[in-house]
Protein backbone atom coordinates (compact mmCIF):
# COMPACT_ATOMS: atom_id res chain seq x y z
CA UNK A 1 0.00 0.00 0.00
CA UNK A 2 1.22 3.23 -1.03
CA UNK A 3 0.96 5.65 2.15
CA UNK A 4 0.58 8.55 0.69
CA UNK A 5 -1.91 7.73 -1.58
CA UNK A 6 -3.96 4.76 -0.29
CA UNK A 7 -5.17 2.57 -2.68
CA UNK A 8 -8.56 3.22 -2.81
CA UNK A 9 -11.49 0.47 -3.85
CA UNK A 10 -14.60 2.41 -3.56
CA UNK A 11 -15.84 5.85 -3.01
CA UNK A 12 -18.88 6.69 -0.98
CA UNK A 13 -20.19 10.30 -2.97
CA UNK A 14 -23.01 11.83 -0.96
CA UNK A 15 -26.22 12.56 -3.64
CA UNK A 16 -25.95 15.72 -1.31
CA UNK A 17 -22.31 15.86 -3.13
CA UNK A 18 -23.83 15.67 -6.35
CA UNK A 19 -26.64 17.99 -5.68
CA UNK A 20 -23.81 20.70 -4.35
CA UNK A 21 -21.91 20.20 -7.21
CA UNK A 22 -24.56 20.85 -9.76
CA UNK A 23 -26.15 23.10 -8.28
CA UNK A 24 -22.66 25.05 -8.22
CA UNK A 25 -21.42 24.88 -11.31
CA UNK A 26 -25.04 25.46 -13.12
CA UNK A 27 -24.94 29.43 -12.97
CA UNK A 28 -21.44 29.42 -14.89
CA UNK A 29 -23.03 26.64 -17.42
CA UNK A 30 -25.89 28.37 -18.44
CA UNK A 31 -23.59 31.76 -19.33
CA UNK A 32 -21.98 29.01 -21.57
CA UNK A 33 -18.44 28.78 -19.22
CA UNK A 34 -17.29 25.74 -17.62
CA UNK A 35 -16.79 25.85 -13.89
CA UNK A 36 -15.59 22.76 -11.17
CA UNK A 37 -15.59 21.55 -7.46
CA UNK A 38 -13.30 20.14 -5.26
CA UNK A 39 -14.07 16.63 -3.78
CA UNK A 40 -12.62 15.99 -0.35
CA UNK A 41 -12.56 13.78 2.39
CA UNK A 42 -10.87 10.64 4.20
CA UNK A 43 -8.56 8.29 1.74
CA UNK A 44 -8.81 5.22 3.01
CA UNK A 45 -9.57 1.70 0.46
CA UNK A 46 -13.43 3.20 0.96
CA UNK A 47 -12.71 6.85 0.77
CA UNK A 48 -16.19 9.10 1.75
CA UNK A 49 -16.34 12.49 0.13
CA UNK A 50 -17.49 14.49 3.20
CA UNK A 51 -16.44 18.11 1.61
CA UNK A 52 -16.96 19.81 -1.33
CA UNK A 53 -15.60 23.08 -1.96
CA UNK A 54 -16.74 24.98 -5.19
CA UNK A 55 -13.66 27.79 -5.95
CA UNK A 56 -14.94 31.28 -6.82
CA UNK A 57 -14.49 34.52 -7.40
CA UNK A 58 -10.70 35.68 -6.47
CA UNK A 59 -8.39 33.28 -8.53
CA UNK A 60 -10.72 31.70 -10.70
CA UNK A 61 -11.40 32.06 -14.19
CA UNK A 62 -14.25 30.45 -15.73
CA UNK A 63 -14.36 30.68 -19.33
CA UNK A 64 -16.09 28.37 -22.62
CA UNK A 65 -12.79 26.60 -23.02
CA UNK A 66 -11.44 26.78 -19.52
CA UNK A 67 -11.64 26.56 -15.85
CA UNK A 68 -8.90 27.61 -13.83
CA UNK A 69 -8.03 27.68 -10.84
CA UNK A 70 -5.30 29.61 -9.53
CA UNK A 71 -2.31 27.97 -7.32
CA UNK A 72 -3.43 30.46 -4.36
CA UNK A 73 -6.90 29.21 -4.27
CA UNK A 74 -5.20 25.53 -4.36
CA UNK A 75 -3.19 26.61 -1.28
CA UNK A 76 -6.30 28.62 0.64
CA UNK A 77 -8.06 24.77 0.42
CA UNK A 78 -5.19 23.16 1.70
CA UNK A 79 -4.66 25.43 4.14
CA UNK A 80 -8.47 24.26 5.42
CA UNK A 81 -8.54 21.23 4.67
CA UNK A 82 -5.49 19.38 6.08
CA UNK A 83 -6.02 20.59 9.76
CA UNK A 84 -9.46 18.68 9.02
CA UNK A 85 -8.01 15.94 7.98
CA UNK A 86 -9.14 16.18 4.88
CA UNK A 87 -7.61 15.77 1.67
CA UNK A 88 -8.49 15.71 -2.13
CA UNK A 89 -10.41 12.72 -3.46
CA UNK A 90 -11.32 14.28 -6.88
CA UNK A 91 -11.74 17.17 -8.99
CA UNK A 92 -15.56 17.62 -10.99
CA UNK A 93 -15.50 19.91 -13.91
CA UNK A 94 -18.30 20.60 -16.71
CA UNK A 95 -18.01 20.68 -20.11
CA UNK A 96 -20.51 22.87 -22.08
CA UNK A 97 -23.19 22.64 -24.35
CA UNK A 98 -22.22 20.64 -27.54
CA UNK A 99 -18.46 19.24 -25.70
CA UNK A 100 -18.98 15.39 -24.82
CA UNK A 101 -17.97 14.79 -20.88
CA UNK A 102 -14.59 13.10 -22.21
CA UNK A 103 -11.51 13.98 -20.72
CA UNK A 104 -9.46 16.62 -22.63
CA UNK A 105 -5.40 16.97 -23.22
CA UNK A 106 -5.41 20.02 -20.81
CA UNK A 107 -8.03 17.83 -18.55
CA UNK A 108 -5.33 14.96 -18.42
CA UNK A 109 -2.19 17.27 -17.75
CA UNK A 110 -3.30 20.32 -16.30
CA UNK A 111 -4.73 19.04 -12.85
CA UNK A 112 -3.55 16.66 -10.36
CA UNK A 113 -1.96 13.50 -11.28
CA UNK A 114 -0.94 11.56 -8.30
CA UNK A 115 -2.36 7.87 -8.19
CA UNK A 116 -6.15 7.70 -7.63
CA UNK A 117 -7.84 10.64 -7.84
CA UNK A 118 -11.13 11.33 -9.45
CA UNK A 119 -11.19 13.77 -12.23
CA UNK A 120 -15.30 14.00 -12.98
CA UNK A 121 -16.54 15.42 -16.50
CA UNK A 122 -20.11 16.99 -16.29
CA UNK A 123 -21.66 17.52 -19.06
CA UNK A 124 -24.10 20.02 -20.99
CA UNK A 125 -22.75 22.71 -17.97
CA UNK A 126 -23.54 20.85 -15.49
CA UNK A 127 -26.99 19.83 -16.76
CA UNK A 128 -26.35 16.48 -17.02
CA UNK A 129 -28.29 15.34 -14.18
CA UNK A 130 -27.26 11.44 -13.74
CA UNK A 131 -24.47 10.51 -12.62
CA UNK A 132 -24.24 7.77 -15.58
CA UNK A 133 -23.95 10.39 -18.32
CA UNK A 134 -20.75 11.61 -16.95
CA UNK A 135 -17.08 11.04 -17.56
CA UNK A 136 -15.24 8.69 -14.68
CA UNK A 137 -11.36 8.81 -14.71
CA UNK A 138 -9.27 7.26 -12.45
CA UNK A 139 -5.31 8.41 -12.37
CA UNK A 140 -3.42 5.27 -12.60
CA UNK A 141 -0.13 5.25 -12.99
CA UNK A 142 0.87 7.60 -15.47
CA UNK A 143 -2.22 8.10 -16.55
CA UNK A 144 -6.27 9.14 -16.06
CA UNK A 145 -8.03 5.76 -17.30
CA UNK A 146 -12.08 5.80 -17.57
CA UNK A 147 -14.21 4.14 -15.31
CA UNK A 148 -16.02 1.10 -17.14
CA UNK A 149 -19.89 1.00 -16.93
CA UNK A 150 -19.28 -1.62 -14.74
CA UNK A 151 -16.53 -0.25 -12.78
CA UNK A 152 -18.51 2.83 -12.43
CA UNK A 153 -21.13 0.55 -10.44
CA UNK A 154 -19.01 -1.24 -8.48
CA UNK A 155 -16.42 1.51 -7.10
CA UNK A 156 -18.75 4.42 -7.26
CA UNK A 157 -21.45 4.44 -4.47
CA UNK A 158 -24.10 7.05 -4.31
CA UNK A 159 -25.35 7.29 -0.66
CA UNK A 160 -28.27 9.30 -1.25
CA UNK A 161 -29.05 10.15 2.91
CA UNK A 162 -25.52 10.86 3.87
CA UNK A 163 -25.42 14.65 4.89
CA UNK A 164 -21.96 16.85 3.94
CA UNK A 165 -20.80 20.49 3.96
CA UNK A 166 -20.35 22.97 1.36
CA UNK A 167 -17.63 25.58 0.77
CA UNK A 168 -16.57 28.47 -1.16
CA UNK A 169 -13.22 29.23 -1.68
CA UNK A 170 -11.09 31.60 -3.68
CA UNK A 171 -7.60 32.64 -3.29
CA UNK A 172 -7.60 33.98 0.27
CA UNK A 173 -9.99 31.75 2.25
CA UNK A 174 -12.61 29.09 2.52
CA UNK A 175 -15.85 29.76 3.50
CA UNK A 176 -19.00 27.90 4.83
CA UNK A 177 -22.10 27.58 2.06
CA UNK A 178 -23.89 25.56 3.82
CA UNK A 179 -23.63 22.50 6.70
CA UNK A 180 -25.20 19.09 6.74
CA UNK A 181 -26.48 19.30 3.26
CA UNK A 182 -28.44 16.36 1.76
CA UNK A 183 -29.83 15.35 -1.42
CA UNK A 184 -32.97 16.60 -0.82
CA UNK A 185 -32.48 19.51 1.26
CA UNK B 1 -4.14 34.10 10.53
CA UNK B 2 -7.09 32.02 11.84
CA UNK B 3 -7.47 29.14 14.07
CA UNK B 4 -8.06 27.10 11.14
CA UNK B 5 -4.56 27.51 9.94
CA UNK B 6 -1.58 25.25 10.88
CA UNK B 7 0.54 27.56 12.39
CA UNK B 8 3.27 28.09 9.60
CA UNK B 9 5.91 29.45 12.32
CA UNK B 10 6.35 25.80 13.97
CA UNK B 11 8.94 27.78 16.91
CA UNK B 12 10.07 30.71 18.12
CA UNK B 13 12.76 31.17 20.69
CA UNK B 14 14.68 34.45 21.66
CA UNK B 15 18.14 33.88 20.42
CA UNK B 16 19.24 34.00 17.14
CA UNK B 17 19.71 30.88 15.00
CA UNK B 18 23.64 30.66 14.52
CA UNK B 19 24.37 29.66 10.86
CA UNK B 20 24.68 25.91 11.13
CA UNK B 21 21.50 25.46 12.80
CA UNK B 22 18.62 23.31 11.22
CA UNK B 23 15.01 24.56 10.58
CA UNK B 24 12.72 21.77 10.47
CA UNK B 25 10.49 21.93 7.29
CA UNK B 26 7.00 20.57 6.64
CA UNK B 27 4.82 20.11 3.48
CA UNK B 28 1.75 19.49 3.38
CA UNK B 29 0.12 18.28 -0.22
CA UNK B 30 -3.85 18.41 -0.60
CA UNK B 31 -3.95 14.77 -2.46
CA UNK B 32 -1.53 13.27 -0.14
CA UNK B 33 -2.46 11.39 3.14
CA UNK B 34 0.65 12.40 4.99
CA UNK B 35 2.87 15.47 5.21
CA UNK B 36 6.80 15.56 4.17
CA UNK B 37 9.41 16.74 6.85
CA UNK B 38 12.63 16.95 6.96
CA UNK B 39 15.38 19.42 8.95
CA UNK B 40 17.48 21.23 6.73
CA UNK B 41 20.35 23.78 7.27
CA UNK B 42 19.04 27.50 7.48
CA UNK B 43 20.77 28.07 4.24
CA UNK B 44 19.12 25.95 1.76
CA UNK B 45 17.42 26.95 -0.37
CA UNK B 46 13.92 27.24 -0.60
CA UNK B 47 13.87 25.51 -4.19
CA UNK B 48 15.97 22.54 -2.01
CA UNK B 49 12.91 22.10 -0.14
CA UNK B 50 10.71 22.45 -2.74
CA UNK B 51 12.47 19.57 -4.77
CA UNK B 52 12.34 17.61 -2.41
CA UNK B 53 8.82 17.55 -1.19
CA UNK B 54 7.53 17.03 -4.80
CA UNK B 55 10.20 13.78 -5.18
CA UNK B 56 8.38 12.77 -1.82
CA UNK B 57 4.76 13.62 -3.23
CA UNK B 58 5.75 11.64 -6.56
CA UNK B 59 4.82 14.67 -8.30
CA UNK B 60 7.30 16.92 -10.76
CA UNK B 61 7.30 20.07 -12.76
CA UNK B 62 5.74 18.94 -16.53
CA UNK B 63 7.08 20.81 -19.93
CA UNK B 64 4.50 19.33 -22.17
CA UNK B 65 2.23 21.86 -24.25
CA UNK B 66 3.45 24.78 -21.60
CA UNK B 67 5.29 24.35 -18.53
CA UNK B 68 3.18 23.05 -15.39
CA UNK B 69 5.33 24.29 -12.20
CA UNK B 70 4.28 23.36 -8.52
CA UNK B 71 4.76 25.91 -5.71
CA UNK B 72 5.55 26.19 -2.40
CA UNK B 73 3.36 28.33 -0.59
CA UNK B 74 3.90 30.09 2.96
CA UNK B 75 1.92 32.00 4.94
CA UNK B 76 -0.56 32.70 2.26
CA UNK B 77 1.84 33.39 -0.47
CA UNK B 78 3.16 31.98 -3.25
CA UNK B 79 6.95 31.48 -2.90
CA UNK B 80 8.53 32.97 -6.75
CA UNK B 81 11.91 33.41 -5.38
CA UNK B 82 13.24 30.37 -4.48
CA UNK B 83 16.94 30.83 -4.41
CA UNK B 84 16.15 32.38 -1.15
CA UNK B 85 17.22 30.46 1.61
CA UNK B 86 15.54 29.57 4.96
CA UNK B 87 17.13 31.97 6.69
CA UNK B 88 16.26 34.91 4.32
CA UNK B 89 12.76 33.41 4.38
CA UNK B 90 12.32 32.91 7.55
CA UNK B 91 13.87 35.51 9.25
CA UNK B 92 16.75 35.07 12.24
CA UNK B 93 14.54 33.66 15.35
CA UNK B 94 12.12 30.66 13.64
CA UNK B 95 12.81 27.51 13.65
CA UNK B 96 11.18 26.13 11.70
CA UNK B 97 7.82 26.42 8.94
CA UNK B 98 5.14 24.97 7.52
CA UNK B 99 4.66 25.03 3.88
CA UNK B 100 1.97 23.97 1.23
CA UNK B 101 2.81 22.41 -2.42
CA UNK B 102 0.13 24.03 -4.57
CA UNK B 103 -0.42 23.72 -8.36
CA UNK B 104 -2.65 25.77 -10.62
CA UNK B 105 -5.30 23.47 -12.28
CA UNK B 106 -6.67 24.16 -15.69
CA UNK B 107 -8.81 21.86 -16.95
CA UNK B 108 -10.90 22.66 -20.49
CA UNK B 109 -10.71 22.32 -23.74
CA UNK B 110 -8.36 24.67 -24.86
CA UNK B 111 -5.59 22.74 -26.31
CA UNK B 112 -7.91 19.86 -26.24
Amino acid sequence: MNELYPDIDRWVIPGAAMAATLAGVRPSGRRGNESGAFWLGSRTAVSRVTAVVLPQGVGIEETPGQWRVASEVFGAISRWAKPRGLTLLGIAHTHVHGVPPRLSWADRHRSVRVPGILAVVIGRGGEDANHHDWGWYVFEKDDYRELAPSDLDRRIEIAADDALDVWGADSERVWELRTGMTATS
Amino acid sequence: MTADEKATVIEEGQAARGPHEDAHVTVDYLPATKPFGRAYPVTTMVETVRTDAMAFFGVRDRQERDTYRYFLEFSGSRLTNTQETLEQLLGPHRRGAHFNLVEQITPGMIGR
